[in-house]
């Protein structure tokens, strides 16, 4: 970066532009766990500064990577060609919520779960809940589209996403959407840039729906002797005309992986597992889960255990929470990818992955949200011989191609970011790709905007 | 870095981000570099070879409170406490560290007549000081605005230590040793005092450890390892020679030394690491002893209805957290005051002191240690008790700066005044 652009920022941020190189350390990385330095950090307070500094980033032309909490999947918020790492962390107000229109209005860097436990002192319900919710922002969370264990009966972010105001790539401030139940004027700008990954516009304020909170939840978990018995337990669920507020899948490794932090006693010839919510009233979720788990025992469980408390409920949700980050004991590097299929179509998908691991001998582990038919499948690999990253490369190639075959998306919640920018067009087509570059052109001109992200990118090419 | 086993500690981050859901210090910061992630990230590149400055990863890395929260919260289980304070070993020996902590923890804190003598200059010294605060827990100095830490407030220190009141031969030998640490011997000899009178009344013969004043954790977190070793191998040794059935602490912190922190400066293999596992197998929590030793079944009957959920305990992060003694201290005082006790508001927050960092960074030490209290206290809080001299230390601190009339005590204490009546004579059963 030029020293006239540090140094207006320097004039417009003080001592929150942070150039050192242990600052600059701390900004290279997400949770892929790549690293891009960037040239410099900055932390503003306001979405003014925010514009300002866009404003700079045109006129010197550097790039701007906005970020939340670093935690995303896929490289959201990875510096790749370097520059100003904008940090949403000190904008973290929720100005406020409407308890009569059931509406919060927060600054991008509230954590997810601040604003949810804040709705709940209202007894209202904010539903998104990405694993990372704990620490994952609202503005993260929207750059994303995160989605979480109770997408399957509340949806993903984008649908509690009622308007927004950000900055665009010009450094022009926008206003989108609506803060009432409806509205239909004009192009759904706020639904555009849900999802965007930072490159369109940098959100400064959501307006988010907030709903009544349910009264009570009933947690069961049932362990399965396979993957396609878990499966066709969730189908049935389904096909029963309940919706659960969570049904999570994991196979056997994913279950090993997570003992040393949540130790469960597993029946043998366990080799699958469901995680199993469903809420209401008292009444209602009671009654549901009687259901869930005949379901779960008429098709194979060996084991159901059910809580009701919260205290309880807390235990069996942390076994699968735990489990992403524990995979790193399997190896040191992890393709980790979120594909969805048609729920009717997991346990092929399962069988095809069993299958897909063998061939390319490479260690597979899969886990996730089945009531969506969203598997998180990892690959796990050392990293250090590369004739096993050529065959997991392959492996991910082949599951993508078999995804979409399927009738699925290579991604339903951590989006593409560069980790698979390669597969774009494979998915979405050339048109696709062609009108999606338009709109890029359109919010951000200069290409200001988290640059080498979505679209495929030579210099930050994956692994 | 050279230090072969950082890279492969460091190496287990996943970055996932949870520990910024706990650090004690994030808020305060608001910055990745506050946070566990971010200190692994700076030594994972110091290994990797990535050309930093030392200083400034030793000033990234001094910036923690080393509250033990992220590790514990950790769904991988990092080790944070022991790279950060490998990190920092590292870099004292690249870019040194300050001399005032080479003298104190190399000369003064490793020599028992030393640390008298420092007490005792200190405590002339003290006299000259202007601001005289009463608090409920005793009198309190404060530091003139423009000395170093503007608004510190200290404890009048004792004319005398409480090893020092000992008789000669007093508590020589004993089946049961109590090792009472610097700041409950010289700073405040009362709470050595309590918990000696109290262990007394196990009925099992007792020596108190007065051959090392240290424990060695000051110097070992300070990335001084020669030191801290050094204070480790002879205390394990001296503790061994006694051949104690069990050695008690009043302090969490000095616990933790003895029982975790030890293993990193004498590992497996090195000369003394019989010793330190004999002394980790019978070093026991205060609380954990008394409940053993019965000896709350002959305190009399807290007077009913009194003072109903005045006095709370608050959690030292080592010795509830990281060694998950909670419990004991509340049963010990729930047996000990009946309904005064109560859980207090905010009880397992981090009090901000984090022993060298409340010298380094007063002014943020204390917005922590402020808030901690002022929640408990908002919340009907009149006593805080407390079993870590680190905790009693910052808390007296803030209750003198912010609300004089709150009191803060060690659990010995109460347990002592419960024990004994006001004429000195045991009020025992």
């Amino acid at each position: 970066m030029n020293p006239e652009a540090l140094s207006a920022l320097r004039d417009l941020f003080g001592d929150r532009l942070r150039t050192s190189l242990e600052t600059r350390i701390c900004y290279s990385f997400d949770a892929t766990r790549k690293t891009f330095l960037p040239d410099a950090v900055v932390y503003p307070v306001n979405a003014e500064e925010v514009r300002q500094a866009l404003l700079l980033a045109n006129l010197h032309r550097f790039p701007v990577v906005p970020r939340g909490a670093g935690s995303g999947l896929s490289g959201g918020s990875l510096p790749v060609r370097g520059g100003v790492v904008l940090s949403t962390e000190r904008m973290d107000r929720i100005v406020s919520i409407d308890t009569e229109n059931l509406y919060a209005i927060v600054e991008p860097g509230v954590v997810t779960e601040t604003l949810k436990l804040e709705a709940k002192k209202r007894g209202l319900f904010y539903p998104p809940d990405p694993a990372s919710l704990k620490f994952s922002t609202v503005g993260g969370n929207i750059a994303e589209c995160a989605g979480g264990m109770s997408a399957v009966k509340y949806g993903v972010t984008r649908d509690y996403v009622l308007g927004l105001e950000a900055v665009l790539g010009t450094g022009e401030f926008l206003r989108t959407g609506v803060a009432t139940a409806k509205g239909v004027v004009g192009y759904d700008l706020t639904r555009m840039l849900v999802g965007s990954e930072g490159t369109l516009g940098i959100v400064t304020r959501a307006t988010l729906r907030l709903l009544p909170h349910p009264e009570a939840a009933v947690t069961l978990l049932a362990l399965f002797p396979t993957n396609r018995d878990a499966s066709d337990t969730v189908n049935a669920v389904a096909a029963a005309r309940i919706t659960p507020s969570a049904m999570e899948i994991m196979d056997r490794t994913a279950i090993d992986c997570v003992q040393a932090v949540a130790q469960v006693p597993l029946p043998g010839g366990t080799g699958s597992a469901l995680l199993l919510e469903v809420d209401g009233t008292n009444d209602s979720a009671a009654r549901e889960a009687d259901r869930v788990e005949e379901a779960c025992r008429s098709h194979g469980a060996l084991e159901v255990r059910r809580a009701s408390d919260a205290g309880g409920r807390d235990e069996l949700w942390k076994l699968r929470r735990s489990i992403s980050p524990t995979l790193l004991q399997l190896g040191a590097v992890k393709l980790n990818e979120d594909i969805v299929v048609p729920r009717s179509r997991l346990a092929d998908m399962f069988a095809f992955l069993s299958d897909l691991s063998v061939r390319k001998k490479v260690r597979i582990v899969n886990f996730g949200h089945a009531g969506d038919g969203n598997i998180h499948v990892n690959i796990m690999i050392s990293g250090t011989d590369p004739d096993e990253t050529r065959r997991a490369e392959e492996a991910v190639a082949e599951v993508f191609r078999k995804t979409v075959e399927m009738g699925g998306t290579i991604s339903g919640e951590h989006g593409v970011g560069i980790s698979k920018a390669p597969f774009l067009e494979m998915e979405v087509g050339p048109l696709g790709v062609a009108v999606m570059k338009r709109l890029k052109e359109c919010f951000d001109p200069n290409g200001i905007l988290n640059p080498g992200k979505i679209f495929l990118d030579e210099d930050a090419v994956r692994g | 870095m050279k230090d072969p086993d950082l890279k492969a500690l460091a190496g287990l981050c996943a970055k996932c981000g949870t520990c910024r859901t706990v650090c004690t210090l994030y808020p305060e910061r608001k910055a990745e570099i506050a946070v566990a992630r971010g200190k692994i990230a700076l030594i994972e590149a110091a290994t990797g070879g990535e050309d930093q400055d030392a200083e400034a990863v030793q000033e990234a890395l001094t910036d923690c409170l080393l509250c033990g929260r992220c590790e514990r919260a950790c769904p991988n289980q990092v080790l944070v406490e022991e790279i950060v304070m490998k990190g920092r070993a590292d870099l004292a020996e690249e870019v040194g560290i300050p001399a005032w902590k080479r003298v104190l923890f190399g000369k003064v804190m490793t020599s028992p007549a030393a640390t008298g003598i420092a007490r005792k200059a200190a405590a002339a010294g003290q006299r000259v000081l202007p601001g005289k605060i009463p608090t409920a827990s005793g009198l309190h100095y404060r530091f003139p605005d423009g000395l170093g830490g503007a608004g510190r407030t200290v404890p009048k220190l004792p004319a005398k230590g409480f090893l020092e009141s000992l008789g000669k031969g007093e508590a020589a030998a004993g089946e049961v040793m109590l090792f009472v640490g610097c700041v409950f011997d010289h700073v405040f000899p009362e709470v050595g005092r309590a918990a000696y009178e109290t262990v007394k009344a196990s009925g099992k013969s007792v020596a108190v450890f007065r051959d090392a004043a240290c424990c060695g954790l000051p110097a070992m977190v300070s990335g001084d390892r020669r030191s801290a070793a050094s204070s480790a191998v002879a205390n394990v040794r001296r503790l061994r020679e006694a051949d104690p059935g069990a050695i008690v602490f009043p302090c969490g912190s000095c616990l933790l030394m003895f029982r975790r922190n030890v293993f990193s400066l004498i590992p497996k293999g090195a000369p003394g690491y019989d010793d330190a596992i004999f002394v980790a197998d019978r070093a026991v929590d205060y609380a954990s002893f008394l409940l053993s030793s019965r000896v709350l079944d002959r305190i009399p009957d807290p007077p009913p209805g009194e003072k109903v959920g005045e006095i709370g305990y608050h959690d030292p992060c080592h010795l509830s957290g990281t060694l998950g003694k909670g419990p004991e201290a509340r049963e010990v005082l729930s047996r000990t005051v009946g309904p005064a006790f109560a859980e207090m508001a905010g009880a397992d927050l981090c009090c901000g002191y984090g022993g060298t960092f409340n010298v380094r960074d007063y002014p943020t030490s204390s917005r922590i240690g402020e808030s901690k209290v002022t929640v408990a206290a908002r919340a009907g809080t009149k006593v805080i008790s407390t079993a870590c001299s680190g905790c009693v230390l910052q808390m007296r601190d803030m209750a003198a700066r912010t609300d004089p009339a709150l009191r803060v005590v060690h659990i010995a204490q109460l347990v002592h005044q419960a024990m004994f009546r006001n004429d000195g004579n045991p009020g025992i059963r």
